[in-house]
């Protein structure tokens, strides 16, 4: 059977696909963001307990008090990137989504644990003595189980030659663990997340724990070994990931593409030159670097998708019918939403302050 | 047909999304009306100057923040992730046509994110002026998102011109929007009130304790009051196929909106009761029957509004299995196999029947029926039918039943579905006949009543009646039952079918002759002369006369075989024609 028949028709689009695109490229990395910081604080706060003392515990503790606000932004700063894939890809993601339908769901109750216990964890820290320690375990592992699902789909929807096996296994139970790149690609996004969340932790311990020097001092030096050496194994995993890669979609990189190769080389440089800063632990500079790497990074992800849907779909060849009106409601609304969260945010400060 | 379909035979997934969905919208309702609530109790509580209040309204907050923020939330994405899973083909019609609906609702839960949290930390630590105005502006985003995602979920159920202009706003500001924007808005009211019940009984002062299931109360009577003529409005504006499913045409709508009424009597008794009476130490256990009654017609109301639009996902526009209505002309033609994405037997072949047949079902049925599972299971509703029957009912399936969606395909496709459902479920023999000759009433009854009623249950409820009401009752099966639909057949096929039906309990009695002779006149003669075709040219015939003419009919045409009945058939026959042609008896 050819899969390319299987791919279902995708519906009109309301805008020109350079807008989809464009906001799914600007908000992807703010999820990823969240989604880092709360890997590596989890991290952080896990290990920070193998040690007895009091600074590292109070590493914990503060770490702590930050994870409910990461979980609840990564899953909102989630919804905008999943929403425009949706719109872009979803005839494809659907389809795949069916295929595992039974992990995909299982995505909503492992999150809910997770957020629970990390509240339980942040509420109750002081009582829960060691069990603590298991507790934000839990949170990192379930985690992480959740963005083994989501690589699962997001390679699974990129693979329509994977999806025949739905006439025999129709139940939702698939994963797509025979794609030789899917391991590579899960630990090469688990290595980038735990670094650029050690960085969060540096960069958390060195602005909002200065009253507390010492522990201030354990996190920043923490939060930037983490990123250092993770982000120097990362060169292995990222090489290991990308010769995995399909022949025909490495090739983008490597001159096949103008736009990727180019993404690749500042990818290289700003790898390299993160470690410079990171090792030397200069957080801000490193923090401005990063920044730039996860977008850069982002963009490579996004050529792939598209170097392997290169047979199956063009996202140009989809028909557009234009409403000017919705869009401009949505731009207006994000733009007095932003303003009217700078707003509170500023408040909170001045409390702070008066505090 | 697009998609594939996430098949779990014994699991149906409209029940799984009326799960996700009743457990979400009892928290997202609450989530906006609860930020009403609490700057209003905390406005109380900065008025009063009562500390007690104050600390209430905070713990409250707590409570709020962790049921709605977490629970609230992450169920609103499994709504998402359940529809796109059972509807992908609803799913992308909705996002495409609503994204920046949609991406502006994002933008408004970020802002009630962000303004909860620092509502909450910031609980007595900023001046009141601030934090009131962060309260507010929590509970304008919250109520933003009800705005928006109730245009979309209200578009589903009538999308009025959208369907001739394709115009996001015509979408959106649907006929059932406004009714039903404040028909939710009251009712998220009342849920805060409830809620607010419920954590007030934890408060240690006695007197604010008492102060506040109080205040809650009103709050839950007064919404509760205001949302009964809202829901009023709601049904008036529904379309008329949709308003007669809900007043009573669709028996699980029925069973829904009786919950919903009892519901509603009990939680207004209840609430009165917990205003009136001085909150003593048994509230909690009051509080948690108000909050299951209060589920009670809230989860009603959903079922309802989701029932309403059966046979579709988006009224008028797709059938519940993904069918675009407007595809179904040319499906017929082209047949449904052929232009189906997920399956695997594009022709159908004598060998392949019941393969066919079972993607058939998985693409146009399953969307519904379960198999052998505790949701309209398949095998239940189809094991009194023979193939024959099966056929027929296929043929005419949404005009007999309208909430169900027409078979969509070719004749073969027709005849494979019939195969699986009868054959391939049941072990049935793909015989056409429907049964012996003379069984026409039985043959009738399968193709237009087994469906719901198998012949053992319907045998004790006519018990007793005699022919003659049996078939005056299948003149008005709808004064029977409003769910039942009318039996609109000619009258000896009634005749036919009251025959079969009296013949249940008096198994001597047998058919009456005219319905003997109506099945011998469909058997024998109807493939070439309609009935209307032949009045004309019998007109004046005494029972005589067409019965002598019985005995050679290739003398009266040599194109006519001659009929071989027996001469008691032939008996029947002349009466059934002289009664349809009008002559003398």
């Amino acid at each position: 059977m050819n899969p390319a028949t299987l791919i279902p028709a995708a519906d009109a689009l309301t805008a020109h696909w350079g807008w989809f695109q464009f906001l799914l490229m600007l908000t992807f990395p703010l999820h990823l963001f969240a989604m880092n910081a709360l890997l590596g604080t989890a991290l952080t706060a896990f290990i920070a307990h193998l040690f007895p003392d009091r600074a590292h515990r109070e590493l914990s503790h503060e770490l702590a008090k930050s994870l409910p606000f990461l979980v609840a932004f990564t899953v909102n700063l989630g919804v905008a990137p999943l929403l425009f894939v949706n719109v872009l890809y979803g005839h494809l993601l659907y389809s795949s989504t069916v295929l595992m339908g039974l992990f995909w769901l299982a995505v909503i109750p492992l999150l809910i644990i997770a957020y629970y216990l990390a509240y339980i964890y942040d509420f109750s820290f002081k009582r829960l003595g060691n069990l603590a320690m298991f507790i934000v375990l839990v949170v990192l592992v379930l985690l992480m189980g959740v963005g083994f699902i989501f690589s699962n789909n997001m390679t699974m929807m990129i693979s329509p030659a994977s999806w025949t096996r739905w006439f025999a296994t129709p139940g939702g139970t698939l994963l797509n663990l025979s794609d030789p790149t899917l391991l590579a690609r899960y630990l090469h996004m688990m290595t980038g997340a735990l670094a650029v969340g050690g960085l969060f932790v540096a960069l958390y311990a060195s602005t909002r724990l200065q009253h507390d020097a010492e522990t201030a001092e354990i996190g920043t030096r923490f939060g930037m070994q983490l990123f250092s050496w993770l982000t120097l194994l990362q060169v292995l995993v990222g090489t290991w990931f990308l010769l995995r890669l399909p022949a025909g979609v490495m090739k983008r990189f490597m001159g096949g593409d103008s736009l990727s190769t180019v993404l690749f080389a500042a990818g290289v440089i700003l790898a390299l030159a993160t470690l410079v800063t990171g090792f030397k632990r200069m957080v801000l500079p490193t923090l401005w670097l990063t920044l730039a790497l996860v977008y850069v990074m982002s963009f490579m992800r996004d050529s792939v998708r598209t170097g392997y849907l290169v047979p199956y779909f063009d996202i140009t060849k989809v028909p557009v019918n234009v409403q000017w009106s919705p869009l401009v409601f949505f731009l207006v609304t994000l733009v007095a939403g932003i303003a009217v969260v700078i707003w509170m945010l500023a408040q909170l400060m001045n409390t702070k302050k008066a505090c | 047909m697009n998609y594939p379909v996430w098949f779990v035979p014994t699991f149906g997934g409209g029940l799984l999304i009326a799960l996700v969905a009743i457990v979400h919208v009892f928290v997202s309702h609450f989530a906006v009306g609860g930020g009403l609530y609490l700057v209003m109790a905390e406005r109380k509580a900065i008025k009063e100057k009562s500390q007690a209040i104050m600390d209430f309204v905070k713990k409250h907050t707590k409570f709020f923040m962790l049921l709605t923020m977490v629970f609230g939330g992450l169920t609103g994405v499994a709504i998402w992730f359940v529809i796109s899973l059972i509807h992908p083909a609803a799913t992308s019609l909705l996002i495409h046509t609503f994204v920046f609906g949609w991406a502006a609702e994002w933008v408004f839960f970020l802002v009630e994110i962000v303004a909860l949290f620092v509502y909450f930390y910031a609980f007595g630590k900023m001046d009141d002026r601030t934090h009131q105005t962060i309260g507010w502006i929590y509970f304008g985003a919250a109520w933003m998102s009800l705005f928006l995602i109730n245009g979309i979920i209200d578009f589903m159920l009538t999308p009025g011109t959208w369907i001739s202009n394709s115009s996001f706003w015509s979408g959106f500001f649907n006929p059932t929007f406004w009714p039903s924007l404040f028909f939710r808005s009251f009712m998220s009211f009342m849920l805060a009130g409830c809620y607010g019940f419920l954590t007030a009984t934890f408060l240690k002062d006695e007197a604010a304790r008492h102060r506040m299931i109080r205040y809650s109360g009103v709050w839950a009577l007064v919404s509760l009051i205001l949302s009964v003529p809202a829901g009023w409005w709601y049904i008036s504006v529904l379309p008329d196929k949709a308003r007669s499913l809900v007043s009573g045409a669709s028996p699980t709508i029925a069973r829904a909106a009786t919950v919903g009424a009892f519901s509603l009597a009990a939680l207004a008794g209840l609430v009165m009761v917990l205003i009136l009476l001085h909150p003593g130490a048994r509230t909690r256990t009051l509080t948690v029957v108000v909050m299951i009654a209060a589920m009670g017609y809230l989860g009603a109301f959903e079922w309802t509004r989701e029932a309403a639009r059966r046979p579709y996902v988006i009224n008028a526009v797709m059938y519940s299995n993904g069918i675009l209505k407007s595809e179904v002309e040319r499906i017929n033609r082209e047949g449904f196999l052929k232009n189906a994405k997920w399956v695997q037997h594009k022709e159908i072949t004598e060998a392949n029947q019941l393969e066919a047949g079972r993607e058939l079902f998985l693409h146009q049925c399953f969307a519904c029926h379960t198999v052998a599972g505790f949701n309209n299971d398949i095998i239940n509703r189809t094991k009194s039918m023979s193939y024959g029957a099966m056929r027929k009912y296929l043929t005419s399936i949404h005009e007999k039943r309208y909430f169900m969606p027409p078979f969509v395909g070719n004749e073969t496709e027709l005849k494979a579905l019939a195969a699986y459902l009868t054959a391939g479920l049941h072990k049935k023999p793909l015989t056409d006949d429907g049964g012996a000759a003379g069984d026409r009433g039985r043959v009738l009854y399968e193709e237009n009543c087994a469906a719901c009623h198998s012949a053992d249950s319907i045998k004790p409820k006519i018990k007793g009646w005699d022919l003659a009401k049996v078939r005056a009752a299948l003149d008005k099966l709808p004064a029977l039952n409003p769910a039942m639909p009318e039996y609109n057949a000619p009258a000896p096929d009634k005749e036919a079918v009251s025959g079969y039906l009296f013949s249940l309990n008096n198994p001597g009695a047998g058919p009456p002759p005219k319905a003997q002779g109506a099945t011998l006149y469909e058997e024998n003669c109807a493939a070439c002369h309609s009935l209307d075709q032949i009045k004309p040219k019998m007109v004046g015939w005494s029972k005589e006369k067409i019965r002598s003419a019985l005995d050679k009919l290739s003398a009266l045409n040599p194109a006519m075989p001659d009929y071989s009945g027996t001469a008691a058939e032939k008996d029947f026959l002349a009466d059934y024609l002289v009664t349809q042609t009008g002559g003398a008896p």
